[in-house]
């Protein structure tokens, strides 16, 4: 028999084996099919193809649905009618439409099979010609009996089913823990609930014995499967169709846009070179059949206005689409190809049958208007994509914990200190935790061990969908008619399936992404604008500018896109140029596990000797001083010493950033390793340039990318330097950084701006700056609704607040809201006596007058107000800081006493170079990396008012320490101060905890 | 006439370390934990005053409390002891006065002594009087107070702790008051003292500047209560046990904190049992059974089931008492403790039925009076259903 209706973990927070290991599991027993069945989806159906062309067995493409008469049907696909009807049945059930099988619904039903344990149901699909069979379950009862029964006089088939949630008996209680965290309750609460029972996959030998009273039904389940030829959808690119107005074929459209665009970015006359290299980019992409594509991205980046023009906006192209000189004249990126060397070929060449990519970033906060407008657009032929959120290690623990019944606030001590990422090592979970040195001081008693020897199970279970960053998919037709499609939580359409499994059915997706720093740069140029400042963008080439240049090669960079990481600032200082090509390396070549490339980069651009990796790459990677930087040296290499063709080359450069990259590498890795030994190469030599290309695990560039990504840092760059109060303003406006708003706050206090505190008579939304004040926006304000904070610009739009009452009496703000305005300084300028437990006072006064019972048969008699001292100024900056989480006028170190130890401020760092110093800094961030030989360590950012300083925590002080570390704390540092290229590190011997910052006054000295 | 009424606070503080050390003399000047032992997730029952200026609090997890206070003895909780020892605190102070009010073996304890100067002295001399008697008997040093109202003893107490004595003459507690911070002030509401705190008040003479009409303007109705308290007003009497409704308690504490349903209702079971036999033995009957859960982050929920006709019997107390439990069970945390409580209690009608009840009725009842009796006789577990467990 073949196993006709199996769950898999897909059936969400129910089911426990992966679709792999099912198949796995099957192909042991023996079976030649199997057919995946989960509840109402398919999302685990690109990697249940993979494994059973993996295990070499028949694949059954299917599912459950829940009708309203029937109970569960189980619906397996025929063919492709069949599966076209099967999305659109499962796309109605996630609409919440019910569904049952009646002479209307039947053509919905066709090319299916479907399989019933209801007698009325397959008496209606006998009647309506549908193919259906009796359900027997998985043992013979007496309702199977009397189905039997029915099925004979129908003269349908009744076939066994396994009807199982798990792979093997011992996932039991992984799925009672599973029902207990989606029910909300504890595990026995679970227990009790699951009195019905948990089915496994059995061999088929245990099935033919329970079913041997009725020998037939084994060979009718196989027939049916037979029946089910459908392998797997359609392969072949679905292209986002043209809408063709002007009835012009789309390649003479896109070549004359392009020639428009170029006249545009080049003036009148354009050079050969333009002319050649478009007429190349066309011919391919006419001949390659994209012409549709590159108009569809483009409409939708500057989509037609009604009256004939096209809407601008702020856009930055990336992934390899930036190469494109096509895509550049149509505006869709904003690198010249030609001036910075992007071949065209990373792009798109005629070797490849994958789909081109042309991913496109808008400022953050016009993302959702593009994504709307799109969805509006292209109605129900368009979607987007999908992530499969699947249980995370912090994630498994802290939902197993609230099974176990553990209070939220013992869980959080726990899992706070858990890091988001472990390495794939062959511990368990419970000895890597325990192994965890930020978690020395954690207790593992109790049921600790057994929650986490449970949430271990967890962990790589899906857990629910997500909406992918910006993924779209348009269509020719509905896309339900192609692969399911729900709703997400935020309202808009979603497929079941992710990225790779929408790339293997050939939907083409576009990335329609948000980025801050775009925000970052309008809001700035718009700030510069409002202050009368003539500002134009025609002609702006930030990356000429010397002084830029000189503020990029010094590290000065934080708040500007990509290059405001600790990593990256000391890298440019190290390497001290600050150009633009430098950077466009310098951005691909920082990722994990490429440390001493980083070393080996600074030690060659500054003038070290070099030999290429092989004499076969010296003309390759010589733009990169002989290292591997851009993803697509990966695939240079692997031409050019392997002798890979371009598309394997790729292919190879693809598998790299897969999540599940072991298995499809191998193959790869053998060709690579045969493929150099023909070439003469040292087996040594192989293993070497083998490990560079591993370094690359999906976080490096390709060339193309990067430069579009440092146009933008260089442009961020160019306002920091020239117009800094009004850039970081905006960067603390957009929010969302690699830093803290206090943190943004001290580096613009450190760049000499004034900060002036927010004020309800002239703050704006969002900060401002001029000349070299920053006003803090009301947005700063924490715990202050956004129709609040509107509320206050209107009602000041009309007349200006004349008074507290007034303001009240016409904002009406929440008591919450008022102490936050109150403590943030934000009234100050209402308040003539400067008292702020007066402005209190007459707050609290009003709320019981106005409040409930105030407003009674005798109100309340007004009461002057009390003599009330003002706050001490300890006290009024304690507030402040809890209001807007940063102080204004001062640095929270400044008022933490030394305890008589003589320390040394930030800037004084670079006199004491080989010394050992004492620093007083408030911990900022920090990244967590492996040593060699597998220790963790951690590089940590501090600062005191005069400096932002970067620490090195090695793996014996960090294990000594990390338990004490956490972010906006006050530590004394004790270490040594060491210099190289010109950057400055602390490297961090000794840690003492001074203070919470929250608890200011405690310690102010 | 003289209205001034004398009210003695008495306080032993961490009464249940207090007991211990009494018991166990090397404790003394030690930091001292009172929490279940071989529990993993035990949590603190009672602390030393040296624990708690190390950080250590009432119902934090053991095993953290060892962790921030590691020169700490940890002992097993005797609550029996306890009781005992309250119980004996209690009887010192009762042959001063009838009118006394307590709590459960908190070491907290209020007695009016108002007129009985010509039987013991002066109020002052009663006090210190009764400090040495229970200092000389029981080995403990209660800290006590004495003053015209139950606020101001308290406050005074507070005031002096851990130990100490402090009076307060009749009239004089506005000044004894005025210099004090407003965090020995009970009866204040948290959004009071955060509003206080915004106004810059800081000791209780700055609240009692304020004029009622004042008070009223930002504190609404409770601006009166505020106005008593920054005076020292309280007309509230000492409330002897005889006055407070009658009431039966029975209580269990988790050693282990529990978030099994079957557990706690075997446990919820085997209160109700001893709640039914307390009743059978005083030949009183309850009409409401009230259920009050502690779970394990600090939040408490009371829920309560009622008949109409008073019952001592077993099988109705467990019904009410699980039909409290599921009503109380509404979230998926820990529970520390649970409390059964048996109040609207009416004696039992000794007149027999004029229509006997079944059988299986009276055998019930007979069965139920057998077991009672050889608990009385071998203990409380000597014989019980099989579907209860044991409590300690």
């Amino acid at each position: 028999m073949i196993p006709l209706r199996v769950r898999s973990c897909f059936s969400l927070l129910r089911g426990t084996a992966s679709p792999a290991s099912l198949c796995r599991r099957a192909a042991r027993f023996g079976y030649t099919g199997l057919a995946l069945t989960d509840l109402e989806n398919l999302y685990g159906l690109w990697s249940f193809l993979a494994a059973c062309e993996q295990e070499n067995i028949r694949p059954i493409i299917g599912t459950e649905i829940e009708t309203d008469t029937a109970g569960r049907l189980v619906l397996l696909v025929r063919n492709e009618t069949g599966y076209r009807n099967l999305c659109n049945i499962i796309s109605r059930r996630k609409r919440k439409e019910s569904l049952s099988v009646t002479s209307e619904s039947a053509p919905l039903f066709e090319g299916l099979v479907l399989l019933s344990r209801s007698e009325a149901t397959l008496k209606v699909c006998r009647e309506l010609e549908l193919e259906a069979a009796a359900d027997l379950g998985n043992r013979p009862t007496e309702r199977g009996s009397r189905l039997r029964r029915l099925a004979a006089d129908l003269e349908i088939p009744a076939v066994p089913v396994p009807d199982s949630d798990l792979g093997e008996p011992g996932e039991r209680s992984l799925h009672l823990l599973l029902r207990a965290i989606a029910a909300s309750e504890t595990l026995d609460s679970a227990l009790r609930g699951a009195r019905d029972e948990v089915h496994w996959l059995h061999s088929p030998e245990v099935y033919n014995n329970r079913f041997s009273v009725w020998p037939e039904v084994g060979r009718a389940s196989d027939e049916i499967a037979e029946r089910c030829s459908f392998g797997r959808p359609s392969a072949g690119l679905l292209m986002p169709p043209w809408q063709n107005h002007g009835r012009q074929a789309a390649g003479v459209v896109l070549r004359q846009q392009a020639y428009e665009g170029a006249r545009q970015r080049y003036g009148g006359t354009l050079p050969v070179q333009v002319v050649d290299r478009l007429d190349y980019e066309l011919g391919i992409i006419e001949a390659m059949g994209f012409s549709s594509y590159f108009l569809v991205v483009r409409d939708i980046v500057q989509p037609l206005q009604p009256d004939g023009t096209r809407k601008s906006r702020r856009i930055c192209g990336r992934g390899s689409g930036a190469a494109s000189l096509v895509a550049y004249c149509l505006n869709i990126t904003n690198v010249c190809p030609i001036r910075y060397n992007l071949y065209f070929e990373r792009f798109l060449n005629p070797g490849r049958s994958d789909p081109p990519d042309i991913d496109v970033d808008f400022a953050w906060d016009e993302r959702d208007q593009v994504l709307a407008e799109v969805l509006g657009f292209f109605g129900e032929r368009a979607a987007m994509v999908c992530n499969h959120v699947c249980f995370k290690p912090r994630g498994a623990i802290r939902e197993t914990a609230k099974a176990f019944g553990l209070p939220g606030y013992e869980i959080s001590r726990m899992t706070k200190r858990l890091p988001w990422f472990f390495k794939r090592s062959d511990l368990s979970l419970q000895e890597q935790i325990s192994t965890l040195p930020a978690l020395k001081d954690q207790d593992f008693s109790g049921p600790w061990a057994e929650i986490i020897e449970r949430a271990s199970g967890l962990i790589g279970l899906p857990r629910y969908l997500s909406v992918h960053p910006g993924g779209v998919v348009i269509t020719e037709g509905p896309v339900q008619d192609y692969v399911p499609v729900e709703q997400a939580p935020k309202g808009v359409p979603i497929i079941q399936w992710e990225k790779d499994g929408a790339e293997e059915s050939g939907l083409v997706k576009i990335d329609l992404l948000g980025n801050r720093s775009l925000g970052v740069i309008r809001d700035a140029i718009g700030n510069l604008r409002t202050n009368g400042a003539d500002f134009s963008e025609q002609g702006w080439h930030p990356e000429d500018d010397l002084q830029t240049k000189a503020a990029v090669g010094a590290g000065r960079t934080m708040g500007c896109f990509y290059i405001e990481s600790p990593a990256m600032r000391l890298l440019q200082k190290k390497a001290g140029s600050g150009d633009f090509e430098q950077l466009v390396i310098q951005s691909s070549i920082i990722r994990p596990a490429a440390n001493e490339f980083v070393r080996e980069y600074v030690r060659r651009l500054h003038g070290g000797r070099w030999e290429p990796l092989h004499p076969a790459l010296e003309e390759v990677l010589d733009e990169t001083f002989g290292l591997m930087v851009y993803q697509e040296d990966v695939s240079k290499v692997a031409v050019a010493l392997a002798g890979f063709s371009h598309s394997e080359a790729d292919g190879l450069r693809k598998v790299l950033s897969k999540k599940d990259r072991e298995l499809r590498l191998r193959d790869y890795r053998d060709k690579f390793y045969r493929g150099c030994r023909d070439n003469d190469i040292e087996p040594s030599e192989i293993e070497r340039i083998w490990a560079m290309m591993m370094s690359f695990d999906g976080y490096s560039f390709c060339k193309p990318h990067s430069a579009s990504y440092a146009r933008v840092s260089f442009q961020s760059a160019y306002l920091k330097t020239h117009f800094p109060a009004e850039f970081m303003a905006a960067v603390i406006s957009n929010q969302g950084g690699y830093y803290s708003t206090f943190s943004y706050v001290s580096e613009a206090k450190r760049m000499g701006l004034v900060i002036d505190p927010p004020d309800v008579q002239v703050s704006e939304l969002s900060w401002r700056g001029k000349g070299a004040r920053i006003r803090v926006g009301l947005q700063a304000l924490h715990g202050v609704s956004q129709e609040t904070r509107e509320r206050i610009l209107s009602c000041r739009s009309k007349q200006p607040f004349r008074s507290f009452s007034d303001f009240l009496q016409r904002v009406q703000p929440a008591e919450n809201e008022i102490q936050v305005l109150i403590d943030s300084g934000a009234m100050d300028g209402l308040d003539r006596r400067g008292n702020r437990s007066r402005l209190f006072w007459e707050a609290a006064a009003r709320e019981v007058k106005t409040g409930p019972g105030g407003g009674g048969l005798f109100p309340a008699v007004e009461a002057g107000s009390p003599p009330l001292k003002e706050q001490a100024p300890i006290e009024r900056l304690r507030r402040e800081y809890r209001a807007l989480g940063f102080l204004c006028r001062t640095h929270p170190v400044n008022l933490i006493g030394k305890g008589g130890v003589h320390t040394c401020k930030g800037v004084e760092l670079a006199n004491h170079v080989g010394r050992q110093v004492n620093f007083i800094g408030l911990l900022l961030s920090g990244k967590i990396v492996s040593t060699k030989t597998g220790e963790a360590m951690e590089f940590l950012t501090f600062e005191d008012a005069t400096a932002i300083i970067e620490t090195t925590f090695f793996p014996e002080v960090y294990r000594r320490y990390a338990h004490l570390l956490s972010a906006q704390k006050a530590y004394l540092l004790r270490g040594l101060v060491e210099e190289d290229f010109g950057a400055l590190t602390l490297t961090v011997e000794r840690v003492k905890l001074l203070s919470n910052t929250s608890e200011l006054h405690s310690t102010a000295g | 006439m003289n209205h001034h009424r004398f009210i003695l606070h008495l306080n032993v503080a961490d009464f249940a370390v207090a007991v211990e050390r009494v018991v166990d003399l090397s404790l003394r000047q030690k930091p001292v934990i009172v929490a279940p032992l071989q529990a993993a997730r035990a949590a603190v029952y009672d602390m030393s005053e040296e624990a708690y200026r190390d950080g250590v609090r009432k119902g934090m997890l053991l095993n953290r409390a060892t962790r921030i206070c590691r020169a700490a003895r940890v002992l097993a909780p005797r609550f029996d002891l306890y009781r005992k020892a309250m119980a004996s605190f209690v009887n010192e102070a009762r042959s001063y006065s009838p009118v006394l009010e307590y709590g459960a073996e908190d070491g907290h304890l209020y007695l009016d002594i108002t007129g009985t100067h010509r039987l013991f002295g002066t109020p002052p001399d009663v006090g210190w009087r009764l400090h040495r008697q229970i200092r000389s008997k029981l080995e403990i040093d209660p800290i006590w107070s004495l003053a015209g109202s139950k606020l101001v003893s308290k406050i005074g107490s507070r005031l002096v702790k851990p130990v100490g004595e402090y009076i307060v003459a009749n009239g004089d507690e506005q000044r004894f008051l005025a210099p004090l911070p407003l965090h020995l002030l009970p009866g204040l509401k948290g959004f009071e003292r955060q509003r206080l705190s915004e106004f810059n008040i800081v000791r209780i003479g700055e609240l009692a500047a304020l004029t009622r009409m004042q008070l009223h303007g930002v504190f609404g109705r409770r601006g009166e209560t505020l106005f008593e308290l920054s005076r020292g007003i309280d007309d509230g009497a000492v409330r002897p046990e005889e006055a407070q409704p009658p009431r039966v308690v029975r209580e269990h504490i988790f050693s282990n904190d529990c978030a099994d349903r079957t557990v706690l209702k075997g446990v919820v079971t085997a209160l109700a049992a001893q709640l039914g036999m307390e009743l059978r033995l005083t030949r009183m009957a309850v009409r409401r059974v009230g259920l009050q859960l502690d779970y394990t982050d600090g939040a408490t929920i009371s829920r309560q089931a009622s008949v109409r006709k008073g019952t001592a019997d077993d099988d109705c107390l467990q019904r009410l008492a699980l039909t409290a439990l599921e009503r109380a069970l509404t979230r998926r945390t820990r529970v520390r403790s649970c409390r059964l409580i048996g109040d609207r209690l009416h004696p039992r009608s000794p007149q027999l039925r004029l229509f006997s009840d079944s059988t299986s009725g009276q055998k019930k009842e007979h069965l139920l009076a057998a077991m009672d009796r050889i608990r009385q006789r071998f203990g409380r577990e000597a014989i019980r259903l099989g579907s209860q467990p044991v409590l300690p």
